[in-house]
């Protein structure tokens, strides 16, 4: 084999192959005659035939011939193959709908193999950005063609997209959701922080807070959330009745108050214990050398200690807004709106769109702030440093 | 410290968990007390022991599957052959963690229905990524100079593995599938609301009416389960050594 | 310069170090040294209150050093550690302009020591002004510690192992570049090591510990001609002791002046040591070598036997 060739890039090759035997093999949409009842399930050649099925599987073949000598520009094809791919997916679901929709009420879903080849095309671009050394902007900047696509393709074709009607219905509901959501999410992170910080710092300078408060923050965490959503009804609820000026404050047995409690509780573990662990690893050397030059304590503290601990304080802030993302979810249980409502309105009406579309933007949101506060930790790394 | 003494904590909350799951009855005049209200005050649909059996089936069930997959998928990746598939793997394994385990629940339902087996393949996916980004680490981590002197001393790739690299990463791995256990615990819980019927039952029921009594009783039971298995884990002989 | 009185620290029940007593005078170069965990760094740190001192008085120019505000005494003197300690978030130029900033400096006169300083130590000023620590090599890195440590000219300088980490070739041209900074800014340095070749290279005033005491101190040549016991010998190395006290001395002190017989056809330079001249001679197979000045001009002559003979001199 000559140098210049490389052998076969396995993992390309392998996610090709498994999206077109997906593509293929499973059903790419559902109809159902109206909202509640269950759909058909199409596979490719269910709507275009057998030719037309063979002819979208052209690319994918494609694909993996690049895959097998994957030289730098072929790579580089693969990768805008890919990107027209996923672009692709939202022009299928419209030739789909116009081709099998016939009625007002008839709703078209999207079936397992839209998701399972939208899952592998993700990854073989995950992939291809790693191998082209392309920066993390540019891999996000890839998704938008998809993303226009996918506008446009809503604007005109997709009436019948269940989701879509889903979304439609309740616009306006959606829209205060998402921002109920960030705002629970905003305040029992910030919460947590300032929280989080000042009880770091004190179990650096007393033991003792250190031993008990790690205790009791496991314990805490180890108790699954929806119990202690639920455990903080009682005591709000009769504190709300009894203390007039918590009534007056909106603090009720259900809602947010018991939400924003248990978040803040549940946000505290991984936000004091990364603070503490960031402030405890900065390099010895460093702070001997800090105060044998004659820094005082709080200089310490502020020139060097925090900038250092950075890094790893903005990697515990990440973790606990994902997290707290998924836990605002469950809080919806007890009345604390957000897009969790979504869910288990759904769940409750056997709606499975409605659920779609309280999970899916609950997932985009955790992607984003993941991917934001990511950016946030390297921009903020000092000259490169570890 | 003794064997016995090594194991007090641990065997104290199972007992403390049996003892709450077989004797809530007995405590009705403490639910009564704080669920005054209420006509009914011990949920009675389905007994404790039902539920916690349930429960931990699901878990269960659900974690040696996760613990199966995760561990292989992270020894093939980080094989010779494998090699090709360990960014991607180790990618995955970390933006999957960003998953909100709601979602992932949620997400499973419209796919596979009501029921207990979309929770055990949620819990399945959800509780792979810890025990995959683990077992990754810990097999990564092991210093290099170990790696080459096994290698030099003429041990087969398998006898590594099993001499060398798993018994160094195991109190990682184990740190992996404790993570995922409890996270999964806890997660499973939620599962009631799509209609699997486990500890979970009863915070639902107490939540929709108002009662609660029972979201006690499920929350002190979940806890308690979620408390023992944590403390077992952190008993491991694996998981203190070193 | 620098004194300490019957100096004890202990933590807990353990005595790290036990009644020492030392003076360093202005100027000179003191060397601790002595086996890991001998108290040698525990009584440098007590020296700039890193460590407090449980019993005794160290005073500073005479005066107790309790009596100053522990941040004052430490920007009074430079401190430069082994893992180098340079703030890895900061260029090079504001981790060497530290100090003068805590002194609250204007930023037109830390910029120009800075510039001053790394020109000193052969650092320039293009190139490394605005590296991250972590780009730099460990003598680099070393000399920017040094240079930090530096920064606000102080009168004492404490350096607790600052080449320990270094490789053998490195740390031997810092040592040289260290005993040439010192000819030229006098400075009273307390160096801490465990090394004993280096300690004998540098030091004006060698200081020996062992367990908390200091066994024996004086200058090296004292040491190492009249070892109080057999730990001290131990630590000056034994066998080798004839040839690290020749490395100490310097060819012109056993040279005779040139005499009638035709000059010997190997040179060295009258600064070279006895032990470079021995080496030379071993290695050529001469008995007799022809010393020159500094412009390669004859100036003696050293044979085999003057260099083995008697001690006349020093």
């Amino acid at each position: 084999m000559r140098p210049d060739m490389p052998g076969p890039n396995v993992v390309l090759l392998t996610l090709s192959l498994v999206a077109l035997a997906a593509w293929l093999g499973l059903d790419t949409v559902s109809l159902a005659a109206n909202r509640i009842v269950p759909g058909t399930g199409y596979r490719v050649f269910d709507v275009i035939g057998v030719g037309g099925a063979l002819a979208t599987s052209l690319p994918w073949l494609a694909l993996a011939g690049l895959a097998w000598r994957p030289a730098r520009h072929r790579l580089a094809l693969a990768l805008t193959l890919v990107v027209l791919m996923l672009s692709a997916l939202p022009a299928w679901l419209s030739l789909s709908a116009v081709t099998l929709v016939d009625s007002a009420q008839a709703r078209l879903g999207i079936g397992a193999g839209i998701w399972v080849v939208l899952f592998l095309q993700l990854l073989a671009m995950i992939e291809l950005r790693r191998r082209l050394d392309l920066s993390r902007l540019i891999g996000w900047a890839l998704v938008l063609p998809a993303v226009a696509s996918a506008g446009l393709c809503l604007a005109r074709w997709l009436e019948p997209l269940a989701l879509w009607q889903e979304y439609r219905g309740r616009s306006g509901q959606f829209l205060s959701a998402v921002g109920e959501h960030l705002l629970l999410v905003g305040v029992a992170v910030g919460t947590s922080l300032a929280l989080g910080v000042c009880l770091a710092l004190a179990m650096r300078r007393w033991p003792g807070v250190q031993r008990a408060g790690f205790g009791l923050l496991n314990v805490l965490q180890t108790i699954p959330s929806i119990a202690l959503f639920g455990l903080l009804l009682a005591p709000l609820a009769w504190l709300s009745a009894n203390v007039d000026w918590l009534a007056a404050l909106g603090v009720s047995g259900i809602g947010r108050a018991p939400a924003l409690l248990a978040l803040v509780g549940y946000s505290l573990l991984p936000m004091v214990r990364n603070t503490f662990v960031a402030l405890e690893a900065v390099d010895a050397g460093v702070i001997d050398a800090a105060r044998g030059m004659g820094m005082s304590r709080g200089q310490v503290l502020r020139q060097v200690r925090l900038p250092l601990a950075m890094p790893v304080i903005l990697e515990g802030i990440r973790i606990t807004t994902v997290q707290a993302i998924g836990l605002t979810a469950v809080a919806a249980l007890i009345g604390a709106g957000g897009l969790g409502t979504f869910i288990f309105q759904g769940l409750g009406q056997a709606a499975m769109d409605l659920v779609l579309l309280g999970a899916l933007p609950i997932l985009l949101l955790a992607l984003l702030v993941d991917a934001l506060l990511g950016a946030l930790t390297d921009i903020l790394r000092p000259g490169g440093a570890e | 410290m003794t064997e016995w003494r090594r194991w007090a904590a641990p065997l104290g909350w199972l007992a403390l968990l049996l003892a709450a799951t077989l004797g809530m009855g007995q405590l009705e005049g403490l639910f009564r007390w704080i669920e005054s209200d209420s006509r009914q005050v011990i949920y009675e649909r389905a007994d404790f022991l039902t539920l916690l059996g349930r429960h931990l089936l699901v878990v269960s069930v659900a974690a040696v599957l996760a613990i199966l997959m995760g561990v292989g998928a992270a020894i093939a990746a980080t094989r010779r052959w494998g090699r090709d598939f360990l960014p991607l793997v180790s990618q995955l394994a970390s933006i999957g963690q960003t998953f909100p385990p709601v979602a992932v629940l949620a997400l499973a339902v419209p796919v596979l229905g009501f029921g207990t087996l979309p929770i055990i393949v949620a819990l399945l996916l959800y509780g792979l990524l810890p025990i995959v980004r683990n077992t990754l680490a810990g097999l990564e981590g092991i210093d290099p100079g170990v790696m080459e002197a096994a290698r030099g001393m003429g041990m087969s790739g398998g006898q590594i593995l099993r001499q060398v690299e798993l018994p160094l990463a195991a109190p990682v791995i184990l740190a992996g599938i404790r993570t995922s256990v409890t996270i999964n615990i806890a997660t499973a819980a939620i599962g009631a609301t799509v209609g699997a019927s486990n500890l979970g039952d009863p915070i639902i029921s107490g939540i929709v009416n108002g009662n609660t009594a029972y979201v006690v009783q499920g929350a002190l039971l979940i806890g308690l389960l979620a408390i023992s298995v944590d403390s077992l884990f952190s008993r491991l002989p694996i998981a203190t050594r070193g | 310069m620098i004194d300490l009185i019957h100096v004890t620290r202990r933590f807990g029940a353990a005595t790290a170090v036990d009644d020492i007593s030392l003076s360093v005078a202005q100027g000179e170069l003191c060397v601790l040294v002595g086996t890991s965990g001998c108290g040698k760094s525990t009584t440098l740190r007590m020296i700039n209150r890193l460590i407090e001192h449980s019993e005794g008085e160290i005073h500073i120019d005479g005066q107790q050093i309790r009596r100053f505000r522990e941040e004052t005494l430490r920007r009074r003197m430079g401190y430069a550690i082994q893992s180098t300690g340079l703030f890895p978030h900061w260029t090079v130029a504001r981790n060497i302009g530290l100090v003068p900033r805590l002194l609250k400096w204007p930023a037109t006169r830390i910029q120009a020591r800075v510039e001053e300083l790394m020109a000193l130590l052969g650092l320039s000023m293009e190139a490394f002004a605005g590296k991250y620590p972590h780009q730099l090599s460990g003598g680099q890195a070393q000399r920017v510690g040094v240079a930090r440590a530096l920064a606000a000219d102080p009168d004492i300088l404490l350096m607790d192992e600052p080449f320990g980490a270094l490789d053998p070739i490195t740390r031997e041209s810092l040592q040289d570049e260290l005993r040439e900074l010192q000819a030229r800014l006098h400075k009273t340095i307390v160096f801490v090591t465990h090394d004993m070749d280096e300690a004998l290279r540098l030091a004006d005033h060698l200081v020996v510990m062992h367990q908390g005491r200091i066994v024996q101190q004086g200058r090296p040549l004292e040491l190492l001609r009249e070892p109080a016991d057999d730990f001290v010998e131990s630590l000056l190395g034994g066998e080798d002791r004839g040839l690290k006290e020749a490395a100490l001395l310097p060819v012109s002190q056993r040279m005779l002046p040139l005499g009638p017989r035709l000059l010997a056809r190997e040179r060295i330079g009258q600064r070279a040591s006895l032990r470079e001249a021995l080496s030379l001679m071993l290695w050529r197979h001469a008995e007799r070598l022809t010393v020159v000045d500094d412009d390669d001009l004859p100036v003696g002559e050293l044979s085999l036997r003057r260099l083995v003979g008697a001690r006349s001199d020093d």
